[in-house]
C-alpha cells in the first residue's frame, strides 16, 4: 500500500480534560512544547515524512490558536496542489461529543478524499515514527485493522486505557479496556489506528444503529470479527496527558538520546516558522542544561529550563526547572523554581515563586505577576 | 502579452559580483549569499528593507556562482516576495537573437533586463546592492525624491571626515543637490559617502541606460558612466541623508566587525522584521558545562565548552573543553573537545578538530600588520591539533596540500 493512499485523522482535542491549565483557551494539540513546537507538530511531522498527503484535523472547540499554528499546512508540506490540510470544526448542530458520532458527522469529508485508507491518530503524542513501517506491516499480514501500541506503564490522566494482548506474529489475541494491572509494563494503544476507510465507516455505521457509541468497545468488538494487528512503536514516546507528563517531557529534552531521537534530521519536525534573531547572551548569563529557542534575551540564569522563544530573562533572576513560554519577560532578580509559565506573561522584578517537582506550579497566559 | 498589474516601484538588486575580497568564503558563492548575523545571509537586509518598505517587484541580478544563492531566493515565500503576479525573479545573463552577452557592468546588468521592469510599467526603479548590511525605509527616499522632483536620487551617509577617501563622496548645495562626484578623494570636501543605493525615475534612467549602451568605451557601470552622464546632462541629482547603522561587507575585518557589532550594546541595528529562510531545526541545547558570554546561538547548536563574543549559526555543535571567542561560526560546524577558535571565521560544515588551535588575539603576534582575522572556508576538516595563525585562509583545498 501506498503512503499517499492514507488519509491522516487527527483528534485535537484528545484528553483535553486531563490538562485544564494548558487547555484552557486551546486545543491538546496545540499545547506550546519543547521551546517552539506546538503538540501536533510531532504528528503532523510524522504523517507529512511518511509520504501521508492528505490530512484532517477534528477540532470540537478552542480551535483559534490551532488554525493559527497550523494554517493551510505549508509548513509541513501539507498544502500543495496534491496535499492538504483541512481543519474540521463542528456544524449544523451535531453532536461531536463521542468519537463514534464525530467520525460519522465526517463521513462526507473521509468518504470524499481519495485514499482509500485512514490513519486515525490523537493530537496528545510526541514521538518521531515512521508510518511506512507500519504500512509495510499492515500489508505484509494483510490486515483489516492494525493499532499502534507502546509498552510501559500506563501514564497518568487515561482513565479508561486501551491495551492489547498480542501473539508472537503481531496478531492480536485481546483487547482491553481499563485493565487492572496498571503499575506493570503493558501495551498501551493512544489511538493510532489505521484502517480501510469503507470498514471504518460501515462499523460506524453500524455502531450508530445500535446506539453503541464507545468507540474503545467497537474496537474490542472488531478483534473476534476481522484480522486485528499490533504494531509495536519502539522508539521514545511520551504522552501528555497531564501538567506533570507534560513537564516530564519537556526535562526530558535535556537527555541527548532523546533529542537525537525526536529531531533526527533525516525525519524533521516542522513547526510555525517565525522570524526571530537568534538568542542573545548578555555578559552575566549563565545558563547550563538547558533548551533556549530564538528570540530570547538571556541576561540572568538559567538551569535544567526549556525557554521558548522572545523570551527575556533578566539580569539577576534565577530560573531553575521552569518552562516559560513564548514572549514572556521575567524580570529582574526574580527566583523561579518548578514553574510552567505560560505566553505573554509578565513576572515583575524580584518575584519569588517555587513549585516542586511533582506539583509543578502554572503561571497563565498573560498574567502578571 | 500576459499583462501585469503596475507596480509605482521596481527594485532590482545588483547580486551578480564576485566578492573576491572576501577570499575562500566567496570561493562558492555569491557574496550575497554569505551568511551573516547568526542565521541571516547579507542578502536578507536588502530583500527585507524592501517588502518593509511596500516593494513588492524585485529582481535579482546574478552572475557569479549563483547555485546557493537561486536555491536560497527559491520562491522568495520567507519575504512575502511570492505574490500572484509580482515578487523576486532571480535573473540571470541569457542568449539572444544578437548573440549573449555577460553582464559586463552594473549599468549593462539593469539595461539586459530593461523587459522584466517594463512588465510592471513602473514609474520609479530601486537600484541596490547585496552587499550591505543597514535597515532602511525606501519609501521615505521615494517621498524625498518626489519632493525635490528628481532624476535620480542616492543615499548617502555622514563618515568621519579620515575615513571620507575610502568611500564615494558626493559634493551637494545645501538643498542636497549633487553637483560634483568625488571617487575616493584624496582630500575630500565633504562627509556625503554613497550607499551604493539609487533611485531613478524609471523614464531617465531607461533614456541614459540606452544610451550608455551604445557607447563603445563604455564599462557600462553606475558609479562611473550613468551616473556622471547624467550629472554632465543637467539632470537633478539629489542626495537622501540617512541616518542609522549601515556597513558594507566587502572585506573578511568588515564582515567580522559587522558581525560582532550585532553583540554590542551601542549598536542600533536591531534584527526585528528582517527575514530569512528558517532551517528546520530544534531550540539550541546548552550543557551543565557550557560557558556562554555575550554572544547570539541560534537554532539548532549544542554548546558544551565556552562562548564569549561569538555568533553561532544553526546546527554548530561545540565540544566540551573548547573555546570560542570573537569568532563567527556558520552553519553546521562542528569545533571538537578542546580545540580553541579566537578571532577566526569558520565557514559551513567545517570541522575543527580536537585541541586544534584556529586564529590569535591581537596581542599574541609581534608584528600587528600579520594579525588578522583568520578564515576556515566550508567543508574543511582542521586535523587534531593543528595549528591556523592569525590572519591564515584554509579551505579544502589548500588544507589537502
Amino acid at each position: 500500500m501506498r503512503s499517499n493512499d492514507v488519509l491522516g485523522f487527527i483528534f485535537a482535542g484528545t484528553l483535553d480534560d486531563k490538562i485544564p491549565e494548558l487547555a484552557a483557551s486551546r486545543t491538546t494539540a496545540s499545547i506550546p512544547i519543547g521551546g517552539k513546537y506546538r503538540l501536533i507538530d510531532f504528528v503532523l511531522s510524522n504523517m507529512s515524512n511518511s509520504g501521508i498527503n492528505n490530512v484532517g484535523i477534528v477540532a470540537k472547540s478552542n480551535f483559534l490558536s490551532l488554525t493559527d499554528h497550523v494554517g493551510s499546512g505549508g509548513a509541513y508540506d501539507l498544502s500543495k496542489r496534491r496535499s492538504n490540510l483541512t481543519l474540521l470544526t463542528p456544524y449544523g448542530g451535531k453532536s461531536f461529543s463521542n468519537y463514534v458520532e464525530t467520525i460519522y458527522n465526517m463521513h462526507g469529508y473521509i468518504e470524499h478524499c481519495r485514499e482509500e485508507y485512514v490513519m486515525l491518530s490523537p493530537g496528545n503524542i510526541v514521538t518521531n515514527f515512521d508510518y511506512t513501517d507500519l504500512f509495510d506491516f499492515h500489508s505484509a499480514h494483510d490486515a483489516d485493522i492494525t493499532v499502534v501500541y507502546k509498552k510501559g506503564v500506563i501514564p497518568e490522566g487515561y482513565d479508561r486505557p486501551i491495551t492489547v494482548d498480542v501473539d508472537s506474529d503481531g496478531k492480536v489475541k485481546q483487547i482491553f479496556i481499563k485493565p487492572e494491572n496498571t503499575h506493570e509494563e503493558l501495551n498501551q494503544v493512544f489511538g493510532s489506528i489505521l484502517i480501510k476507510k469503507s470498514l471504518l465507516m460501515d462499523e460506524i455505521r453500524l455502531a450508530l444503529s445500535l446506539n453503541s457509541l464507545d468507540i474503545k468497545r467497537l474496537l474490542q468488538d472488531c478483534v473476534g470479527k476481522f484480522k486485528v494487528y499490533a504494531f509495536e512503536n519502539k522508539g521514545y514516546t511520551a504522552a501528555i496527558s497531564s501538567i506533570n507528563s507534560y513537564f516530564n517531557f519537556n526535562m526530558d529534552l535535556m537527555k541527548k538520546e532523546v533529542r537525537d531521537e525526536l529531531f533526527n534530521p533525516k525525519r524533521p519536525i516542522y513547526t510555525k516558522v517565525r522570524d526571530d534573531a537568534p538568542s542573545r547572551y548578555g555578559l552575566n548569563s549563565k545558563v547550563k542544561n538547558s533548551i533556549i529557542a530564538q528570540g530570547c534575551v538571556i541576561d540572568g540564569e538559567v538551569e535544567n529550563c526549556v525557554i521558548s522563544k522572545g523570551v527575556y530573562v533578566g539580569e539577576g533572576a534565577k530560573l531553575s526547572n521552569c518552562i516559560v513560554m513564548q514572549d514572556t519577560k521575567i524580570g529582574k532578580d526574580t527566583k523561579l523554581n518548578y514553574v510552567i509559565i505560560d505566553k505573554d506573561v509578565t513576572i515583575k522584578d524580584e518575584r519569588s515563586l517555587m513549585g516542586f517537582d511533582s506539583y509543578p506550579i502554572y503561571i497563565a497566559k498573560k498574567s502578571v505577576v | 502579452m500576459q499583462m501585469f498589474p503596475k507596480q509605482e516601484v521596481v527594485a532590482m538588486l545588483l547580486a551578480g559580483g564576485q566578492g573576491s575580497r572576501l577570499g575562500v568564503l566567496t570561493k562558492k558563492l555569491a557574496k550575497p549569499a554569505v551568511p551573516f548575523g547568526g542565521k541571516y545571509r547579507i542578502i536578507d537586509f536588502p530583500l527585507s528593507n524592501c517588502v518593509n518598505s511596500g516593494i513588492e517587484a524585485v529582481g535579482i541580478l546574478t552572475q557569479y556562482q549563483p547555485l546557493i544563492l537561486n536555491e536560497y531566493i527559491g520562491n522568495g515565500q520567507p519575504w512575502d516576495l511570492d505574490g500572484m503576479h509580482s515578487g523576486v525573479n532571480c535573473l540571470s545573463p541569457y542568449q539572444a537573437i544578437k548573440g549573449a552577452d555577460w553582464y559586463s557592468g552594473t549599468a549593462n546588468a539593469i539595461y539586459q533586463n530593461i523587459n522584466y521592469i517594463e512588465r510592471y510599467d513602473p514609474d520609479y526603479v530601486v537600484i541596490l546592492s547585496g552587499d550591505h548590511i543597514y535597515k532602511m525605509d525606501y519609501n521615505k527616499m521615494l517621498e524625498y525624491h518626489k519632493a525635490k522632483n528628481a532624476a535620480c536620487t542616492i543615499a548617502v551617509i555622514d563618515v568621519p571626515l579620515e575615513e571620507a577617501s575610502r568611500f564615494g563622496i558626493l559634493n551637494t548645495y545645501e538643498d542636497g543637490k549633487i553637483y560634483e562626484f568625488d571617487e575616493k578623494p584624496a582630500h575630500p570636501k565633504s562627509t556625503n559617502a554613497s550607499m551604493g543605493i539609487y533611485i531613478f525615475s524609471w523614464a531617465e534612467l531607461h533614456k541614459y541606460l540606452t544610451e550608455d549602451a551604445e557607447l563603445e568605451n563604455s564599462s557600462h557601470d553606475f558609479g562611473k558612466d550613468v551616473l556622471p552622464a547624467m550629472l554632465n546632462a543637467g539632470e537633478r541629482m539629489f542626495a537622501y541623508p540617512f541616518e542609522g547603522y549601515w556597513k558594507d561587507v566587502g572585506t573578511i575585518d568588515s564582515l567580522w566587525e559587522a558581525n560582532m557589532d550585532l553583540l554590542d550594546p551601542k549598536v542600533t541595528l536591531d534584527l526585528k522584521d528582517i527575514y530569512s529562510r528558517n532551517p528546520m531545526m530544534p531550540p539550541h541545547y546548552v550543557s551543565p558545562d557550557a560557558n556562554i558570554q555575550n554572544s547570539l546561538v541560534a537554532d539548532g547548536c549544542n554548546v558544551e565548552g565556552d562562548l564569549e563574543f561569538s555568533i553561532l549559526f544553526s546546527g554548530v555543535t561545540v565540544g566540551k573543553g573548547a573555546t570560542v571567542n570573537s569568532s563567527i561560526i556558520m552553519p553546521g560546524a562542528v569545533i571538537e573537545e578542546g580545540a580553541n577558535v579566537q578571532f577566526a571565521i569558520v565557514a559551513e560544515n567545517t570541522v575543527i578538530g580536537k585541541g586544534a588551535k584556529v586564529g590569535q588575539r591581537p596581542e599574541e603576534v609581534a608584528n600587528r600588520d600579520n594579525w588578522g582575522i583568520a578564515v576556515i572556508g566550508e567543508n574543511t576538516v582542521i586535523p587534531e591539533n593543528a595549528v591556523i595563525k592569525a590572519k591564515e585562509m584554509i579551505d579544502s583545498e589548500v588544507n589537502a596540500q
